[in-house]
This record gives C-alpha cells, structure tokens and sequence, in this order.
C-alpha cells in the first residue's frame, strides 16, 4: 500500500454530485411505480437544506418517546444534541454523532455516502446525501453481544428558517455480534414540516440485529424513511417497522441478503387515521444462495386514509435455494378508506420457493356479535377486535418498554 | 322467568319461527330437541340479540322486553348463550377479553369493576370447573382451539357470567365422550334454584348428563311436542318423524311410548 491520500469527508464530497443528480433527474412524479400513491403537492412544499440547530426552546423529549434507559443520540432538526443524548456507551458498542465520525474516520462512511444507482434511487434520497451530514454512528465490535437497546431519536421543530431535514445513520455489527436498535422518530407543533432520514446498515458474518422504527411525528409533518441494509453470510435482521404518525409517513427497505445463508424478517403495522397516507415500500434483495426472507405487515385504515404496500422479492442469479414469505393483512375501517397493496416478484435462480399473500377485510361481524352476546359495548367490541388485529405486530417486538408504548400509542389495553 | 310468547323470526323474507310459545321458570332445565333446520339455532339467537332477522312476537326475562335490546343489554340482563361454533379472535387474550366481558356486565348493572387480581381468582375457580389449566387464559380467545377446547371455554365464560338463563347451543357437537362429561359437569355445577337453562340439542346423549326437567320439540320454528325426560328417550328410539309431516310423509305414525300426553 502507498501513502494514503488525506481523507476527504464524503459527505462535503458527495454534495455537489447529489445535488446535480436532482437537476438533471428531477423529483420522483406519479408515474414512478415506488411513489404512485405519494402527495406530491404536499412534498413539493418541503425545503431542504443544510441543518440548522433549533433557536426555539427544546420540548419534552421523554413524554413522547419509550423509556429505553441506556445509551441513545438524541437529533433536534438535523443536529445532534449532546446534552440530551447519552453517549456512554458499553464495552465493544461504539456510539458518536455522523459529524464526529465524519472528522475521525471518513474512509469508513464511504458505503453511507456513496453515489451510484444503486443506492439512490430518487431526488429525495440524494437530498439526503447532500445534506444529512449530522445523525448518529453506531459500530458494534465482532463478538459482542449488547444487552441493552440503543435508541436513536429524532426529533423535528419545523421553524421559519426550515421545515424539513435530512439525518443519517450508520450501524455496522461486527461479525457474531447482536444489538438491538429502536429509532424513534418525533416532532412538536401543528406547523408544516418534514424529516428524510436514511439509515444504512452492515451487518457482519451471523450477526443479529434487531430493528425497531417508530414512526409517530405529527399529522402536520411529512416523514421519510429510508432503510438499506447490506447482510453477511448467517446474518439475521430483523425489521419492525410501525408506521404510525405524518401526514404522509414512507418506510421504504432496501435488503440485500449478500452472504449465503442470511435471513431477514421484516413485519410491521401502518394505522392511519384522518387523511394520512402511510407508505411501505419493501424491497427484500436475494444475491446469495440459501437465505430465507419473510415479511409481514399489517395495516389499520380508518376515516379516508390510504395504505400502501408495495412488497418486492427480487431472486438474482445465483440464489439458489431462497425461501422467502410475504403477506400483508389489511383491515378497513372505514368505506372511505383505501389500500393499495402490491407484491412484486422477479425470481431469476433455482429451487425458490416463494409465497405470497394479501388480505382486504372488514371487522369481523360474528366476532363483534359473539363479544356483545358476552356483555362487552360495541365501542368496546370493535376497539377490542381493532387492536387484536394490530397487537399481532405489537407482540413481535422484543423490548418490552417499546411494547408498552406502543399499547398506550395505539390507545390499547388497560393492563 | 323467561317468558316467549307467539315469537317469530324470519331470514330475507325466510320464516324460520312460526309462532313459537315457550316458558321457563326460575331453576328450571328445559331441553329443546329437533330436526335439523328446525329452527333450534335461530331461536337461541334471537334471545341472544343477533342482527339479521326480522322479528315478531314478545320474549320477556323477568319481565323485561328481550328484543328491544342490544346483545349487550341482553348479557347484562343476564342472557347467556354457549355457541354452537364460538368464535376465534385471534390477537385478542382470553383473560383480557374474559374481564372485560364480566366488568361491562358490572357496569351496566351498576356494580362495582373486578380487579385484575380478584378476577385471577375468580377465574381459577371458574377454571377448576371446566378443567382448564391456566395458560387457556394467556391464549388468544379460541384461536387454534381444539373442538372440545372452545365448548370449555363456552362454559367457563358462563361459570364467570353467571346468567340468570343460559341458553347453550349443541353444546355436545363435536366433543367425545370424556370432553362431553367435563362439560356436562361443568353445568350440572352451575345449576341452580334462581338460573335457568336451555339446553338445545340433536341428540338425546347430552341428556344423559344433563338431566332436564322439560324436554320440548320443536319442528317447522313451532314447538310440536312438550314432556318430561322420556320423551328425549322416545325421540332416541323413533326419531323426529313422529312429528314431521313434510318429506317423511311414508313414515308410520306411532304412538308415543311412556311418552306423557
């Protein structure tokens, strides 16, 4: 090896290129398969640009988020605040703000950083690049298995100067290493704003991560999300995703099973209410042999919200022996409300099996007669049937503190 | 105590129950027996409240109008109906839907609310009846059930409820005999001088376990023949053609031995 060359910080380097590529490119329109059902108009009010720290004094991050306790970086409107955040971590979990790593070693957010079709896939994601300079990095050494979650939150105050920014997050386990992750992401206020956050992670040889995101900013905000994950061989990842807040909330995945062997399980809950637009898009990627994929989400729609599930299972060449599963179960509340639901298979290797399934349903009429035939109210009935239905999911994630959060957010059980 | 006079019931212009005229006094069993679409489910649901049916004639409960109320109205009125098939709801907790099945009751009754803790005991007890262990309250209410399994659950809902009628379904389809003598003890405890039940059945075999004081057939959605508990006996040996007169109009007519006229 010569001499290095200084390190160039590849966020600094990539922004001009990014932000060409949204000039020549242009935003994505209904016409793209990925935004079809998106509010475009509702986007295009969006302004982006670099983070600026919050002038307004910071609310009660606490009251909106689950207690976790442990180490988290907390990021106030593309900034990360240090005094809220806790930064001590464990031994072997490596935790900084994308800022301070971006200084001390920039060779390694290259992957994070870098430019190519592959990994942009519209305007918004390379907005992203450009300006998501400031977010949270987080390394687990090989070997180490992390007991306590760590929590990354965001929360977004949309002021006069901007309403909208861009956060990135980096995790990267270690080869035999496990970790959970819970990102919460939140804001104040009935003004207009918006979030765009893109996590990318690495997960080395039969490492373990699991993946909580709680999407619950205000029906006021827009929220992006965007979550590439690259896996090694007899990794595991496991995504639960809940798709709760924003007027137009988006979670899309792009999972790459690389290393033979590898299993990701992706479930999740989308439940709108009013006139909120909640957005999966799911692309599960298998590149090597033998890996097992599952996804299963669920949606909720009252008033004339609209759901969204647009699932791919992409078989490359090669991926002999993939096993992957695919459903979305969807319960409408209301005759106003509407699901588009969409499973997308391209299968190019040998000896898959793949399934798939969709469900459109109503409350179960029986159900709700064999409940008030013991007693219970109608109201009662039906809230209890709705959260059945959506307690599935619930009962997925590991952390309890988050179970109960969400049970009190979706306004469940008293016990 | 339950007091049905003239009832009729028809489905999308169907009619299903013709004029039925039925008592029941405090403490009392009633079996009703007979042939399949007679109408046996039909009026066990519509004391029970299920949407869908026109309905016509009066059903009181102590002296309460039955069909001007919702089915939840009817459970704290103290109607009770074991189903024939009960209902999985998956996602739903057996325990969480068990008390709050008997805390709405309270309220409508204005009683006070059970606790968590008080209800694990009164459950327990309730359990000992049915023989059921307790993870059955830890599990999805009648989700992957076995047949036998959901007819338990049906009882131990009853045993929490304690109804002022019971009202229970073909409560023996299904179940083998072991399953069958477990539920059957399960309602011989519960009865008792101020609740009433209606057994519905197609076979005389339940009987032999649950003894009735009345035993009634009911053919075309009208009570045809009403006795004591031989004339179960006399509808094991003879069937229902006694008393049907369509589509078994070959069929000899016998005379109703040890039958009471």
């Amino acid at each position: 090896m010569t001499a290095t060359a200084p390190a160039v910080d590849p966020a600094v380097a990539g922004r001009t290129t990014a932000l060409e590529w949204v000039d020549s490119n242009g935003f994505p329109t209904k016409r793209d398969e990925a935004w079809r059902y998106a509010p475009h108009r509702v986007l295009a009010e969006l302004s982006f640009g670099p983070p600026v720290a919050l002038a307004a004094s910071v609310p009660d991050i606490d009251a909106l988020i689950p207690d976790l306790g442990g180490p988290r970086i907390v990021v106030i409107n593309g900034v990360v605040d240090v005094e809220r955040s806790v930064l001590t971590g464990s031994a072997g979990l490596h935790l900084s703000s994308l800022l301070e790593a971006r200084s001390a070693q920039p060779d390694r957010l290259t992957p994070h950083f870098a430019f190519g079709d592959d990994q942009v896939s519209d305007a918004y994601m390379a907005l992203n690049l450009a300006f998501g300079g400031d977010g949270a990095v987080l390394r687990v050494d090989d070997g180490v298995a992390l007991e306590a979650p760590i929590h990354i939150v965001d929360l977004e105050v949309p002021d006069e100067s901007r309403n909208a920014s861009c956060i990135g997050v980096v995790i990267e386990l270690g080869v035999r290493s496990s970790a959970t992750v819970v990102e919460t992401r939140i804001g104040v206020g009935a003004d207009f704003g918006g979030s765009n956050i893109r996590t990318t992670i690495t997960l080395g040889d039969e490492a373990t991560l699991e993946h909580v995101l709680l999407q619950d900013v205000p029906t006021s905000h827009v929220h992006l999300s965007n979550i590439s994950v690259h896996q090694g061989a007899h990794s595991t990842f496991k995504a639960r995703s809940f798709n709760l807040g924003a007027a137009y909330g988006r979670v899309a995945y792009r999972v790459d099973l690389a290393g033979p062997g590898a299993h990701a399980d992706l479930s999740g809950l989308f439940f709108g209410f009013g006139d909120q637009v909640l957005d999966q898009q799911i692309n599960v990627i298998h590149s090597a042999e033998n890996c097992t994929s599952r996804q299963s989400f669920r949606g909720v729609l009252d008033d004339q919200s609209t759901g969204i599930f647009n699932g791919g299972i992409d078989v490359r060449p090669g991926a002999d022996g993939a096993d992957a599963v695919q459903s979305n179960k969807n319960l409408i509340l209301s005759d106003r409300a509407e699901i588009n639901t969409q499973p997308r298979l391209e299968i190019l290797a040998d000896e898959v099996a793949c399934k798939h399934g969709a469900t459109v349903g109503q409350l179960d009429d029986t159900a709700m007669y064999y409940m008030r035939s013991r007693g219970i109210p109608a109201n009662e009935a039906r809230r209890l049937l709705i959260n059945g239905f959506a307690d599935q999911v619930v009962d997925e994630v590991g952390i309890e503190a988050v179970r109960s959060w969400l049970i009190q957010r979706l306004g469940h059980r008293d016990v | 105590m339950l007091h049905v006079k003239d009832l009729t019931a028809a489905i999308d212009g169907k009619t299903i129950l013709n004029g039925l005229d039925f008592d029941v006094a405090a403490g009392e069993v009633h079996a009703i027996m007979g042939p399949n679409g007679s109408g046996k489910s039909t009026f066990a649901h519509s004391l029970a409240g299920r949407d869908g049916y026109e309905i016509t004639g009066t059903a009181t409960l102590d002296g309460a109008n039955l069909l001007e109320m919702e089915p939840e109205q009817r459970a704290a009125a103290g109607v009770f109906l074991g189903f024939q098939y009960p209902v999985e709801i998956p996602g739903v907790n057996n325990m969480y839907f068990l008390r709050t099945a008997l805390n709405s009751v309270r309220r409508a009754r204005g009683e006070e609310e059970i606790s968590a803790r008080e209800f694990l005991k009164v459950a327990k007890d309730a359990m000992d009846v049915v023989e059921m262990k307790q993870d059955f309250l830890d599990r999805a209410v009648n989700a992957g059930f076995s047949g036998g399994e959901k007819k338990r659950n049906e009882i131990l809902q009853m045993a929490l409820m304690q109804p002022r009628l019971a009202i229970l379904d073909e409560t023996d389809s299904g179940l083998d005999i072991d399953a069958l003598r477990v539920i059957a003890g399960g309602v011989n405890a519960l009865r008792g001088p101020e609740r009433s039940m209606i057994v519905i059945t197609h076979y005389q075999r339940l009987l032999d376990y649950i003894k009735p004081d009345f035993v009634h057939v009911l053919v075309d959605g009208r009570i045809v023949k009403s006795g004591d508990y031989t004339l179960a006996l006399h509808l094991e040996d003879h069937g229902y053609a006694d008393f049907v007169n369509h589509d078994l109009d070959e069929a000899p007519k016998r005379p109703l031995a040890g039958a009471p006229s």
